[in-house]
């Protein structure tokens, strides 16, 4: 696993402006040695820091990208690793058309917003969904054998997952909660930035 | 009439009476439309108590609900004049779980159960199209892998054959789609009895406290074709029109299509005006039908339909999905019509379609010689003009400023929401209507055109833009836009007059003395960090008036409600319906609460 130096700018820069615990809890690290972490990469000039919230400079993404390679090559040669990914991109299509689903339902050959005021259509969603998330969760146990940290989303999409079961519709696509979305969002930046491969969309 | 001795099995004939608890949600919505008269494809439910049975006996199809199975798959076989598995007049049935309460881990439906090489010759010969009886053979062997199985297979390609996918099957999940056609209804029957303790099921009963002790009844029902001999085909039917919401039929046909196995692209969509032409007596059917049924539910009804040899069959019948304009027209049209009461079509139309519908739009004929800057894809709906800003800190820091800005990206990261939340517009180079953009942006309600085109977007930084994400167009320049005012709707006013009589808590223009302003008190102005709903009631208590972005959530309205205040403000950008219809909303919510508890 890669030095808490990199991870921590690392989980900064897919998270973006945010407070310590925010990052640790991403990485899975204490707050306290992330805080320190990112107060060091403050000294180096990787970050910036204001009202408590740190912020990736374009110094430190420069760096980032350079200690990428070397920080993540057992992953990037490593084809059990890499074919998960390849799996978890064609998930990833099948997630964002079920949200789109669940935001938004055809009527008269066009889309219209989703009013969740049909518990049927949601739930037939949510098993979907849940179907989903138990194809997801084999790949996430590949990565997670290999970077034991990405635990940390299993957790967070196992808790979305299960509030959304449990009625709280924002826990599947908002954006002001941890959501399945959220949670899922972020695991795509930081594999895409482990393995330095591009976003398709 | 029925002529089963055994009770469990319940033929769907309109003998039996309606009743969710025995004979599940789907059932039970079968035998209501043969009451009313309407032609749905025969059909016999094995009721809840067999579920029970089944689970107490250690999962396990009792001898004598199996041999209740077979008399009814003969009645079913009197019914239709077919029979299961024979090629002179093959009977195909679909097997699908119906709880009184429907939930996420139930097995749902597995088609075209009956299905044989056999069969599969016949109907290629019926149909006069073997690539359909091929189509229907393999993809039943896909879903009954999937569904019954637990198969981890892909959709069959087109001109797939049955065997491959059987082999498939095989390899996956390491067992057989069965070959005999009482084989394959045995095992979907177990599989539905079976899913009723998935996990899923289990917790989901335990988040919404259903009881483990109920169960789920399996229906068992004959598949109809329309495709098989003349005057055949299939279609959706809306009884209004779910864009407009006016009161004219919508829909689909498709002469030749299949019906509920529809697969897609094979038959050119034709209108209900074309059904008319080709035949009148079934097009007539068809819209009493919608009558009948719209009266008996109250609402909109979207109705899928089959006609086998120029009979018309009702397959499903569900309250239509439908535009945010059409839910406040057919609210309003459906109380005139005393279809419903006021209450109910308030409760009908949520505070976000109102709001959608205000939204300000493009002046009629604004955008006429204007420069078209890209085409995209509309991702989120609405309009939006404000300066274009290529990265996200950036659209942060000048929304700060209170400018308006459009965030111009090629792709989104997660580190853009923080920008998409700040502009008041997104538009995106790469992707689809499926993108993480798109949906963030659906998320926040934000105006959204996505995939205009690698490289588009260059040079358009600091430039001055107008986002018709409606459309999926950007426009040079600020386009003038006209607010919609509820006074030039007959049906928004209408709406807004009943919400004013309905509720209990006045919106009023001026804040009068004794008036809480929650914004002034900094209360819930950052979405991301709602308040305490207890103390926003402190804060209220004894207030003659409030005000506040707050008020127009349901935490906030319920605050204002449980306070007693009497009168509400409008915060700039509150249109009055949106407030009210919060308030009747968290009415009805606070009193569903009461009745539960004393429950």
């Amino acid at each position: 696993m890669a030095d808490l130096r990199l991870l921590a700018l690392h989980g900064l820069a897919v998270k973006s402006a945010a407070t310590p615990d925010a990052v640790a809890d991403l990485l899975g690290q204490s707050p306290e040695d992330v805080q320190q972490a990112l107060e060091a990469a403050v000294a180096e000039g990787h970050a910036i820091g204001a009202k408590g919230r740190f912020m990736v400079t374009p110094g430190g993404r420069a760096w980032l990208d350079e200690s990428y390679p070397q920080a993540f090559a057992a992953h990037r040669d490593d084809p059990g690793f890499t074919t998960a990914a390849d799996k978890f991109e064609r998930i990833n299509r099948d997630l964002l058309a079920l949200l789109t689903d669940w935001q938004s339902i055809p009527a008269g050959g066009e889309r219209v917003p989703n009013t969740h005021t049909d518990p049927d259509y949601d739930r037939a969603i949510l098993d979907r969904l849940g179907d989903l998330h138990d194809r997801a969760a084999k790949v996430l146990q590949r990565f997670t054998a290999a970077e034991p940290r990405l635990e940390a989303y299993v957790g967070r999409l196992d808790a979305a997952y299960d509030r959304a079961l449990a009625g709280e519709a924002d826990y599947v696509s908002g954006v002001r909660v941890d959501s399945y979305h959220v949670a899922w969002h972020e695991l795509h930046e930081d594999l895409l930035r482990m393995l330095g491969r591009t976003r398709e969309e | 009439m029925s002529t089963l001795t055994s009770d469990r099995v319940v033929p769907l004939d309109g003998s039996v009476s309606p009743g969710k608890d025995r004979l599940g949600g789907k059932a039970d919505g079968i035998v209501r439309m043969r009451r009313l008269g309407l032609r749905v494809p025969s059909a016999f439910t094995i009721p809840v108590t067999e579920c029970r049975r089944y689970h107490e006996s250690g999962g396990r199809l009792d001898e004598e609900t199996w041999q209740a199975v077979l008399d009814g798959l003969r009645w079913l076989e009197r019914e239709t004049g077919r029979r299961l598995g024979d090629p002179s007049a093959p009977l195909l049935v679909s097997v699908r779980s119906g709880a009184p309460v429907s939930m996420p881990g139930m097995m749902d439906t597995v088609l075209n159960l009956g299905i044989t090489d056999e069969v599969e010759q016949a109907l290629a010969g019926l149909s006069g199209d073997p690539d359909f009886a091929r189509d229907t053979h393999t993809r039943f062997c896909a879903q009954f892998g999937k569904v019954v199985l637990g198969a981890d297979v892909e959709d069959p390609r087109p001109g797939a054959d049955a065997d491959s996918l059987r082999a498939e099957v095989a390899e996956d999940s390491g067992r057989e789609v069965p070959r005999e056609p009482l084989d394959q209804l045995r095992e979907a029957i177990n599989a539905v009895f079976a899913s009723w303790r998935s996990r899923r099921a289990i917790t989901y009963r335990k988040h919404w406290g259903i009881s483990d002790e109920g169960g789920t009844a399996v229906t068992v029902q004959a598949m109809v074709f329309g495709n098989l001999g003349e005057a055949s085909g299939t279609g959706v039917f809306f009884t209004r029109d779910p864009l407009t919401g006016a009161p004219d039929p919508y829909g689909e046909w498709l002469p030749g299509g299949q019906g509920e196995d529809v697969v897609s692209g094979t038959h050119a969509v034709q209108t209900l005006a074309d059904l008319a032409a080709q035949l009148p007596d079934v097009h007539a059917e068809l819209l009493e039908a919608g009558r009948v049924l719209e009266r008996e539910n109250g609402d909109v009804q979207d109705i899928e339909f089959t006609v086998e040899r120029g009979q018309l069959f009702l397959l499903q019948t569900r309250s239509a999905k439908r535009s945010p304009s059409a839910a406040v027209r057919t609210a309003v049209d459906f109380a005139e019509a005393n279809l419903v009461d006021r209450a109910t079509a308030l409760q009908r139309v949520t505070p976000e379609q109102v709001a959608s519908v205000l939204q300000p739009r493009l002046a009629p004929g604004a955008a006429e010689a204007t420069e078209v800057l890209a085409h995209g894809e509309p991702a989120c709906p609405g309009v939006a003009a404000g300066v274009a800003v290529g990265d996200s800190e950036a659209a942060e820091a000048a929304a700060g400023e209170g400018r308006a800005v459009i965030l111009v990206r090629p792709t989104t990261s997660p580190e853009d929401i923080s920008g998409m939340i700040a502009a008041r517009a997104v538009v995106t180079e790469l992707g689809g209507s499926t993108s993480h953009a798109a949906v963030v942006t659906r998320a926040l309600g934000r105006p959204c055109v996505v995939g205009v085109g690698t490289g588009v977007t260059a040079g358009w930084s600091g430039r001055t833009v107008t986002i018709d994400a409606t459309k999926g167009i950007v426009y040079a320049g600020r386009l003038p836009t006209e607010a919609v005012r509820a006074e030039d709707d007959p049906a928004l006013s209408r709406l807004l007059e009943w919400a004013r009589e309905a509720s209990p808590v006045q919106v009023v223009e001026e804040m009068p003395e004794g008036s809480v302003d929650l914004d002034a008190a900094g209360v819930g102005l950052d979405p991301s960090a709602p308040p305490e709903p207890q103390h926003v009631v402190g804060l209220l208590t004894g207030a003659s008036c409030a005000r506040g972005v707050v008020i127009a959530t349901p935490a906030g309205a319920g605050a204002v409600l449980e306070a007693g205040v009497p009168a509400v403000a409008a915060a700039p950008g509150q249109h009055p319906l949106v407030l009210l219809l919060h308030l009747l909303h968290a009415g009805s919510q606070r009193r569903a609460t009461s009745a539960g508890d004393g429950a």
